[in-house]
């Protein structure tokens, strides 16, 4: 008996593959790495990659929420402002002690806030109720997000746009701008406090002898590869996740097919939103201040810009966690490394949002290729 | 006025040579919040010219007025291995967040001008804030005293920075403490402008509405000026001294446009900052604490500062940074 001979595919296949693979982003980030490591050397440094995965979790957590919105073909503009009423709210819980000067004429002050901190200062267990507190009023804004959507019909677009002026605008109400400091100890380490660190000796390359004390699993590290497992098994191993890109598909064949497509938009919603608390909770412990401009700017490019290079499809019905946990690492990675270009931060968002763009053709090219290939 | 400009930028290229020979060529991370005033401008002119005049690198990362992005940034530059940082703040506690963590990386630290809420940690130079805008203060409410009426009861207005930088804390504790000297005299309407022109024209409007007898006003900073003349102007209140309807205005910083305006006679008085000291000071500060190795340099360095008023605008013009730069042509610009 003979062995049949192999039958080599053609190169254009096998690159097709590649580029559709779920890994593709990440082979993209390896291989930016590669290429940039020659002349950035700083970029392979112990330091640099604490950094990037400092930066990575709190993003993470809020485009996981923004992944799920996508999959419906929707768009949650809301979540920088969820971030700063959620970090007001949840410091002025907590704060252990506030400045009249600078906060007594903040709606909060005597009502929350007082010379002697939050209600929950010193409390046993009063970072936990404070943390609860935030993703309720995270889970209330994204229900009326999405019940402005599923029930009243109205665009995904609007809707979270008009929510975003108006709770960021309540976030500087309450606080009349000002930030809240003071947070306790069990409250700033969920941003920035390591479980396991590496000690690399003394550094010697500044003109300082440095400690070379690295980060090796941080809290905002479990609590974002907590999430991202958790998100990955609701989206792809559940029926709800299958609700969710059937609805992103096509809304109409899913109404039919039986799918309660307005509980599953509302719910989306709400994930997204409580997502948007959590990343945000990470943020202001890292900042150790609930701020009420907390995820203004370009924020929200870097969540969507993060979810949609990893591949989420901005028409909807195509998302997977990994994709964005990728994107995510790819966004972080770039921003990184233009930085150690030390290009201006204008000229970072510019190239960041030519990637953007590039992510988007892509994101036309592969559904293009899909369905040529399901013909 | 040629040769007080030449003598400004001589002292400033000699401190910076000073600064070349007093420690090896240096990289120093220069992380700023933005740029949006003219202080902000001239400081980030100076600290960057004087820096690299004198052989060190600079490497400049711009926050946007984003403080989670300026963080980000200064561990940025702890990973490439930069000999000290300076950094003007998003505000006092971001300050206070990103001195701790520069200090846990064994990496020297300036605050430049805005000071973190803990002035104990880092190199931190700071104007004497509270004691200026009281000079400045005392100016325009003896001239608004000296042209009203023995009982009359004066209305002042103070424009109140972002009272989560402890800058604009210690300039509305100046004008306080003026105004307590004459507390049974004065009844003070704060406007809050949150370091933001737009914010200010919109509770300026509304607090010149509802209180059209304004006697003097303090501005917490000189940025705010044509924004208060944008409010004042079109009711015909923005006048000369000297001229009917003239309110006495008084502010704080230093810059091109507050020198304009008090040659000009529309402003009585400003605060002067000595951002030339400031600069100098943070640099000599910060490369000091490379050459002796102190990681963890704590010092506060202040800047005595005084008042340019219309009385000693003679002899004190070329004392203050924005008639250096007005005298160069900055507002032509």
């Amino acid at each position: 008996m003979t062995a049949s001979p192999v039958q080599r595919r053609p190169l254009s296949d096998r690159a097709a593959d590649l580029f559709l693979s779920d890994y593709f982003i990440l082979y993209m980030s390896l291989t930016f790495v590669a290429v940039l490591a020659p002349f950035l050397p700083t970029l392979v440094t112990p330091g640099n990659a604490v950094n990037v995965m400092s930066n990575m979790w709190p993003l993470l957590i809020v485009a996981i929420g923004q992944t799920f919105v996508l999959a419906i073909a929707g768009i949650d503009l809301s979540q920088g402002s969820v971030i700063a009423v959620t970090s007001v709210i949840g410091a002025a819980l907590v704060t252990l002690v506030a400045d009249p000067v600078v906060l007594s004429k903040a709606p909060l002050w005597g009502v929350m806030i007082t010379e002697n901190g939050g209600p929950l200062a010193g409390v046993t267990g009063g970072v936990f109720v404070a943390i609860c507190v935030m993703i309720a009023l995270a889970a209330l804004i994204g229900l009326i997000n999405g019940l402005a959507i599923a029930v009243l019909e109205m665009p995904a677009f609007m809707v979270t746009l008009v929510s975003m002026m108006t709770v960021s605008a309540l976030a500087i109400y309450l606080t009349q701008s000002e930030n809240i400091a003071q947070l306790p100890e069990g409250y700033v380490r969920l941003g920035k406090g390591d479980l396991v660190s590496v000690y690399f000796g003394v550094k010697d390359t500044s003109q300082l002898p440095r400690k070379e004390v690295f980060s090796l699993i941080t809290y905002p590290m479990v609590i974002a590869v907590v999430m991202a497992i958790g998100a990955h098994i609701l989206l792809n191993r559940t029926v709800f996740g299958r609700q969710v890109l059937a609805i992103g598909m096509n809304r109409k064949a899913a109404k039919i097919s039986g799918v309660p497509v307005r509980r599953v938009i509302v719910l989306v919603f709400v994930v997204s939103s409580i997502c948007a608390a959590i990343g945000g909770l990470l943020y202001s412990a890292r900042l150790e201040a609930g701020r009420p401009t907390l995820g203004e700017g370009t924020f929200l490019l870097d969540v969507i810009g993060a979810a949609v290079i990893g591949g989420t499809s901005l028409f909807g019905g195509k998302a997977k966690i990994l994709w964005t946990v990728f994107g995510v690492f790819f966004f972080v990675l770039l921003s990184s490394a233009l930085s150690a270009m030390n290009l201006s931060a204008f000229q970072v968002d510019m190239v960041k949002g030519a990637v953007i763009l590039g992510a988007a053709l892509l994101d036309v090219l592969r559904t293009r290729i899909m369905r040529e290939r399901t013909r | 006025m040629k040769l007080m400009r030449t003598t400004a930028t001589l002292a400033l290229l000699a401190a910076g040579t000073s600064l070349a020979t007093g420690a090896q060529a240096a990289t120093i991370c220069f992380a700023f919040q933005d740029l949006e005033t003219e202080f902000w401008v001239a400081g980030h002119k100076a600290i960057t010219t004087t820096l690299t005049e004198a052989g060190h690198t600079v490497l400049e990362k711009n926050a946007n007025e984003d403080a989670n992005k300026q963080l980000e940034q200064v561990r940025d530059c702890i990973a490439q291995g930069v000999d000290g940082i300076i950094v003007i703040p998003q505000d006092g506690e971001s300050a206070v967040t990103i001195v701790k963590e520069a200090q846990a990386a064994d990496t020297p630290i300036a605050i430049f001008n805005r000071p973190p809420t803990d002035l104990s940690k880092g190199i931190i130079v700071v104007a004497d804030n509270a004691t200026i805008a009281e000079a400045a203060t005392d100016y325009v409410i003896g001239e608004a005293m000296a042209k009203a009426p023995a009982d009359a009861k004066l209305n002042a207005v103070i424009i109140v920075g972002d009272l989560g930088d402890p800058n604009a804390v210690g300039r509305r504790d100046g004008f306080m403490a003026a105004v307590a000297k004459q507390a049974d005299r004065i009844n003070v309407i704060e406007v809050a402008s949150e370091w933001d022109a737009a914010t200010a024209l919109a509770n300026l409007e509304a607090a010149v509405t509802a209180n059209p007898q304004i006697d003097l006003m303090f501005t917490s900073s000189d940025f705010l000026f044509p924004t208060i003349r944008s409010v004042l102007e079109p009711r015909g209140m923005w006048k000369k001294a000297g001229e009917e309807g003239h309110i006495p205005l008084a502010g704080l910083d230093g810059d091109a446009t507050a020198c304009k305006l008090i040659k000009e006679g529309y402003v009585s008085a400003t605060g002067v900052q000595d951002l030339y000291f400031e600069a100098e000071s943070a640099l000599n500060a910060i490369l000091k604490a490379v050459e002796d190795g102190n990681a963890q340099a704590n010092e506060v360095i202040p800047d005595p500062g005084f008042a340019l008023t219309q009385a000693n605008l003679a002899e004190r013009e070329m004392d203050m940074w924005g008639c250096v730069l007005l005298a160069e042509g900055f507002l032509d610009q």
